[in-house]
């Protein structure tokens, strides 16, 4: 080989990447809800490496649940030592309380401090015990708990060797050994990986001797290595799976050799793996030349670099888990399956858009009210709009759904008010809204001070329709159905009639019906649908709508009826509505 | 105690589950070994005192890589931004470190059999995130997935994926849902051997899964049917 006057190539190291697991993320959160509170002070925790296993993607610095300090315990058993790809890293863990501490964290001491505790170690032959340590990391984190988001950054801090460390050849470890030393190596390695004691040991001595024996020894039989080999190598488990460059461990473990051993000449093995065994062709052999230090003291802790770019940027990363954490979006997504398992087999032509879109306007809060909301949102419709007048009395718990004991206490509730409330409590993604107002009815004479109170109420309930797709006609009286009946027919909504007598109930639609019109009866179509319509309420009674409330007995006077009317007439209407909707012409 | 070396209903007991899945991690390490092996997670019962003769566990394979290439830009985090000023002033630039090229998007899967009590079948979830840690979508998954087989099974209607917690790491999986799979493993076995609606303990997950792996992409190789 000619010898040329060639400038030193500096040994690049590719940078280690972090991989955090969405169980950590979960882990944790539990950990600062039940456990850490507003407590920001820093926590050990584990990370897991391994030798890069795929030739063409590089292993990871991983965080996993088990990374944390738990001490419940889990349905699973915790990881021991000895697991061959989850060799531990120890790390530490500053996270904030607001984005602003988390910007304003003082980054480049945190990396002097802990790139202080890799070379103490070094120095105090702590690394030579327990070699994990000279892979220490650094994480900062921000974890939003109310949006579900994570911000964290990593640092592996890695001691600056001044001047950089020159590479002299580099070489897959396939073609510096020959193929009997190649053979002893990979037994081996696989002896070692295989051993519950070494496999997680992730910096070690490969020795051959003369006749081609390859063995593996502790970083701390290095004294005792001395002698008795042709060939001794620095090997280490690298995470990067590139052909021309050695991971990041290497940094400091040339700082740890440099520094015990004053060696100028180092030879070191990067081993790698594949399908779980040794790779000699992706492994690499090298041969670096470290400038030894002149007058440096053991006190004196050289520069660190190693904060993790994201996307090649110096910025943090982020992850948002809302939709695996936030348990007002799991609940929606359970709901919507359990909708969509109806269209599997069973329905396949269910439409569920136009349930889910659909705007349902629930006049009377009470018995039926209660029944039809509930059934509504089994059918997954979220936009509810209830108009009642009344407040939870202290019968109606028992009979109407959605009211609890609580809601009749003091002067009790509205129950416009009340229902609203428990419906976001049964399912927090409802769009529900209250109206307290009475609605007009007929036979109702009105003093001249109430009326104009009364036409804006005629207005407000006139609007209500107009901005709802269907109305349920649920109130307790004749009369109060009138004006609805004539608002919905006007404007062309779909109005589902309910009614309860002691041991009877009455369902039935108004609006458009099946058979279409005779040309001579145009003229009744306002709504311009084509089609006959239907009778409604009234106009298949003989009876007008007039006061029915007063002078009548008490009994008379409520809604006396058999309690399991109210839930057979409740689904009914919602079933009757859901048929409509699903229909082509609905 | 329940001894018997056959099933003929398309179910499976807790112990035969924990035996089926013995010999499907064998056979899988002996055939197929482009694949890492499966392995036994047991579960740590600890409200039971009596201890269990079979412990109760599922099978795991995890972190296989598939790569995808680089298609959408994730629209960059304008906030994150912010923290870098500090940052430039002080670390001076280190020629030590390589700078990566961008190459294609690692995609990680897990996957994960498990036995479901109510069923009494296996049912496998499955979940696949990027290097980041970040979930990947169904729409995803379903890119990186061979589509032929998928296509093919799921207008079958045997199997339908749906999105459910864990029943031990409670977060959300997706689960190929089991309620089809006493049936499709009685036709199975009637087709395999003359007498009825047998089907042998031991092959019982290698069949399961040999249907149920095309729709994740996971291809056995027929030996391991013998």
């Amino acid at each position: 080989m000619a010898e040329k006057e060639t400038p030193p190539i500096i040994l690049q190291f590719a940078p280690l990447n972090s991989s955090v697991d969405e169980g950590f993320w979960h882990s944790f959160s539990s950990l600062k809800l039940d456990k850490l509170g507003i407590d920001d002070s820093p926590i050990s925790i584990t990370g897991f490496s391994g030798p890069c296993s795929h030739p063409q993607v590089s292993n990871h610095l991983t965080l996993l649940s088990e990374s944390l300090p738990l001490e419940e315990e889990s349905l699973i058993g915790t990881t021991s030592h000895g697991n061959r790809n989850k060799c531990p890293v120890p790390g530490i863990l500053y996270n904030t309380n607001t984005v602003e501490s988390f910007n304003k964290l003082d980054k480049q001491s945190l990396l002097k401090a802990e790139a202080k505790k890799i070379w103490e170690d070094i120095q105090s032959g702590k690394a030579l015990e327990d070699s994990s340590v000279l892979s220490r990391f650094l994480v900062i984190s921000f974890a939003d708990l109310k949006k579900w988001s994570f911000r964290y950054w990593f640092a592996f801090p890695a001691l600056v060797l001044d001047p950089p460390v020159s590479l002299i050849e580099l070489k897959p470890a396939s073609e510096y050994f020959s193929s009997e030393e190649a053979e002893s190596v990979s037994a081996a390695c696989n002896d070692w990986r295989d051993s519950d004691l070494t496999t997680d040991v992730p910096f070690f001595l490969v020795s051959v001797s003369s006749d081609s024996k390859a063995s593996i020894r502790h970083l701390k039989d290095w004294e005792a290595c001395q002698g008795d080999h042709q060939k001794l190598l620095f090997g280490f488990y690298d995470p990067c799976h590139l052909p021309s460059n050695p991971g990041w461990p290497l940094r400091n473990y040339l700082a740890l050799i440099r520094s015990r051993w004053n060696l100028e000449t180092v030879w070191f093995f990067c081993y790698r793996e594949s399908r779980g065994f040794a790779d000699l062709n992706l492994s690499l052999v090298g041969q670096a030349s470290v400038t030894l230090s002149s007058g440096e003291s053991a006190e004196t802790v050289p520069n660190s670099v190693g904060w993790e770019l994201n996307k090649g940027k110096r910025v943090p990363r982020s992850i948002s888990l809302a939709n695996s954490m936030d348990p007002t979006r799991l609940a929606v997504s359970a709901v919507d399956l359990n909708l969509k398992l109806m269209r599997w087999r069973a329905l396949p032509s269910l439409n569920l858009n136009v349930l889910s879109s659909v705007k349902c306007l629930l006049l009377g809060a009470g018995t039926l009210g209660c029944q039809v909301a509930r059934t509504l949102m089994g059918w997954g419709i979220r936009n509810i709009t209830f108009v009642d007048y009344g407040k939870v009395a202290m019968s109606n718990p028992v009979r109407q759904s959605l009211y609890t004991f609580e809601d009749c206490v003091g002067r009790g509730e509205f129950k416009a008010v009340a229902a609203v409330k428990s419906l976001k409590q049964i399912f927090p993604a409802m769009e529900t809204s209250g109206v307290v107002m009475a609605i007009p009815m007929p036979g109702h004479p009105i003093s001249s001070q109430e009326e104009d109170s009364v036409l804006g109420d005629c207005k407000r309930l006139s609007d209500l329709i107009e901005s709802h797709d269907a109305v349920f006609l649920l109130t307790d009286t004749r009369e109060s159905r009138w004006l609805p009946s004539l608002l919905c027919a006007n404007a062309n909504k779909i109005a589902i009639n309910a009614a309860l007598g002691f041991d009877s109930y009455m369902v039935m639609r108004h609006g458009a019906g099946p058979t279409s019109l005779s040309d001579d009866m145009q003229n009744l179509d306002i709504n311009k649908t084509n089609t006959q319509r239907l009778g409604c309420y009234f106009c298949n009674d003989v009876v007008a709508p007039q006061d029915s409330m007063t002078d009548r007995t008490l009994d008379q006077q409520c809604t006396v009826t058999r309690p399991g009317l109210a839930p057979i007439a409740g689904a009914l209407a919602v079933e009757l509505l859901v048929g409509v909707l699903q229909h082509p012409h609905g | 105690m329940d001894s018997a070396r056959e099933v003929s209903d398309g179910r499976l007991t807790v112990e035969g589950f924990s035996v089926a899945s013995r010999a499907f991690a064998d056979k899988w390490k002996i055939h197929n070994q482009s694949f890492p092996p499966w392995s036994w997670v047991p579960l740590i019962n600890r409200t039971l005192l009596v201890s269990k003769k079979q412990e109760e566990g599922y099978l795991s394979l995890e972190k296989i890589i598939i790569l995808s290439s680089l298609e959408e830009e994730i629209p960059e985090d304008e906030s994150l931004n912010v923290a870098t000023d500090c940052l430039e002033k002080e670390e001076t630039v280190d020629h030590t470190i390589l700078v990566p090229t961008m190459e294609n998007e690692a995609h990680y899967y897990d996957f994960h059999i498990v036995y479901s009590a109510s069923y009494k079948v296996p049912v496998l979830y499955f979940r696949g995130y990027c290097s980041g840690g970040e979930p990947l979508a169904l729409d995803v998954i379903k890119k990186d997935v061979p589509s032929c087989s998928v296509s093919l099974l799921l207008e079958s209607k045997w199997t339908f994926i749906t999105q459910e917690e864990h029943p031990y790491l409670n977060r959300p999986w997706f689960k190929l849902h089991p309620c089809g799979t006493e049936d499709w493993i009685k036709l199975l076995s009637q087709s395999s051997s003359s007498s009825g609606c047998q089907m042998p303990i031991v092959l019982y997950l290698v069949s399961w899964f040999s249907v149920v792996g095309q729709v994740v992409g996971l291809r056995i190789p027929l030996e391991m049917l013998n």
